[in-house]
């Protein structure tokens, strides 16, 4: 436990200075650019293909319970809002810490054991600003892109198993979306997928950044960088949770009282 | 010998990891223009010390300095005067696989001097030049498009760029086939002497110390065990020493063998 403590204390202080050298030194527009497409184009077909099936899954679950009510036509509605408040959010990010986060991580490992750190530093330049930062942003800003290229795939798929297994038409599913879908779901999605992406922006490049020992090394880096993530995600999940219902509750109060 | 003429000067030099004490009180000095090299068997500390006057790992108790200048309280933005003065080649390429030769030769220009792309073309050509490799053939191809000797070479041009009066070679043969080895051994004895640097190498190969080395010193635990003038290390009786003279020695004569021995059959 108090190792675990001490590991997150030197990952903050690795953020705080990564952060420190972007507010001196800046941060080279044209790599943060290349990162950020790097990101989107190696995750955005397996992000598309899970968000897909999510929204066929949602559709199903959520079919059964409304047509019982005879409330089949909320199906798109309750489906989505489920998927932006909760599912999708959660599901970018395990999709990025499996595919973006391992691969960082093994970079940069691979970086630091063949000295190509070591030679940023002696040629005269900081790998804060040269690989680190560019990559923290390029997770970030791409979390966003993938997020809804995810959920887009996920009403696809809310679609079309609506259609094939409930015999909604595509204009019914969607028609109570923007009704159901509320700006708070939107907010709490965007929010979790904002500290999602912090998260794995800050643990993959700290561990592949502070590698040691060789290939195996690497190896040992991309496992810890997968489990921290993993953990660090889901107990995150549930404290986004709690603080986005507890902000929606004082908000609703307020409201009440003026 | 007058303290200027010092470029680079160890004293009292104590590095731990932990609660293993790497080097343990290495106090030597290195005059301007000479070839210095540092034998020991691995994990003595010979990368350690390197690293050590590039501020890349900080001593624990000592002193470094560079050309008078002492680096024991350099804060960490003061070490780029230093690291242009000392050119590292480190034991892997480590060059950066994402950028062309060309790029990876130009970073130290565009970093430390500011230079365009544009701008370090010139010199990146003359650099490849000095280690007898073709611009046109070769800036812009990836490291991975080239052999490892190749990438090895080129590492050596990209240390050479920002016109370094002082170069640090990290094993620099390490991987290398006898031919490449013996291309780059002449290429560190050219360069030194061409470009009058100082050069410090730090390696496990005698055969490579005896063909360059102006004055050698073996590092043992930590502890400096032996040192001097080529031919005085070659009478040391040092059990370390004799055995690496040893070793020397066997691989000279395999390789006489292999030479006279008419080829395959």
């Amino acid at each position: 436990m108090i190792m675990a403590l001490q590991e997150v204390g030197r990952c903050l202080r690795f953020v705080a200075e990564a952060l420190d050298v972007g507010r001196r030194k800046g941060v080279s527009g044209r790599e943060v650019m290349t990162q950020i497409w790097k990101v989107t184009a190696q995750s955005l077909g397996t992000t598309a293909l899970a968000g897909f099936f999510v929204g066929a899954i949602m559709a199903v679950q959520f079919a059964l319970q409304v047509k019982a009510y005879g409330a089949l036509g909320y199906l798109g509605g309750l489906a989505t809002s489920g998927t932006v408040r909760q599912v999708g959010p959660l599901l970018i990010a395990f999709m990025l810490s499996g595919k973006v986060g391992a691969f960082t991580s093994a970079e940069l490992g691979t970086m630091r054991v063949t000295e190509q750190i070591d030679a940023i530093r002696c040629l005269g330049s900081n790998p804060f600003r040269e690989i680190i930062l560019p990559r923290m942003i390029a997770i970030f800003v791409a979390s966003f892109a993938l997020l809804a290229a995810g959920l887009l795939a996920s009403i696809g798929g809310g679609i079309l198993l609506a259609s094939l297994f409930a015999g909604i038409n595509p204009d019914e599913y969607v028609r109570h979306i923007p009704t159901l879908v509320a700006p708070a779901s939107v907010a709490i999605g965007l929010f979790k997928c904002a500290v999602f992406a912090l998260i794995l922006a800050s643990i993959c490049t700290f561990k592949g950044y502070t590698t040691t020992g060789g290939a195996k090394g690497v190896g040992r880096s991309v496992v810890q960088t997968a489990v921290a993530t993993m953990v660090s995600i889901v107990i995150a999940d549930w404290l986004t949770s709690v603080i986005a219902e507890a902000v929606i509750e004082v908000a609703m109060a307020a409201r009440g009282e003026g | 010998m007058s303290v200027a003429s010092w470029d680079i000067e160890f004293d009292g030099l104590i590095k731990r990891f932990g609660e293993r004490t790497i080097l343990n009180g290495i106090s030597f000095r290195v005059a301007r223009g000479e070839i210095i090299f540092i034998l020991g068997t691995s994990g003595t500390g010979k990368s350690v010390l390197l690293k050590t006057l590039t501020g890349l790992l900080r001593a624990d108790a000592g002193r470094v300095l560079v050309q008078g200048q002492d680096l024991t309280y350099l804060q960490e933005e003061a070490y780029l005067d230093v690291r242009r003065k000392c050119g590292m080649v480190f034991q892997h390429p480590a060059l950066f696989d994402s950028l062309t030769i060309e790029e990876n030769i130009a970073f130290g220009l565009q970093r430390h001097l500011g230079l365009s792309l544009e701008a370090a073309r010139p010199r990146v050509r003359e650099c490849l030049d000095l280690v007898h490799l073709d611009y046109d053939e070769l800036a812009e191809l990836l490291p991975a498009q080239i052999s490892y000797g190749m990438q090895k070479r080129v590492s050596l041009a990209r240390t050479l760029a920002v016109q370094p009066q002082i170069l640090l070679f990290d094993e620099p043969t390490t991987g290398l086939d006898p031919v490449t080895t013996k291309q780059i051994n002449r290429l560190i004895l050219e360069l030194s002497r061409k470009l009058q640097t100082t050069s410090m190498v730090v390696s496990h190969d005698m055969d490579c110390a005896l063909e360059i080395a102006d004055r050698i010193i073996v590092l043992d635990q930590g502890r400096i065990i032996e040192q001097g003038r080529v031919d005085e290390v070659k009478k040391s009786p040092v059990p370390l020493v004799q055995d690496f003279l040893a070793e020397a020695l066997a691989g000279h004569a395999e390789t006489t063998s292999s030479d006279s021995g008419g080829g395959r059959p």
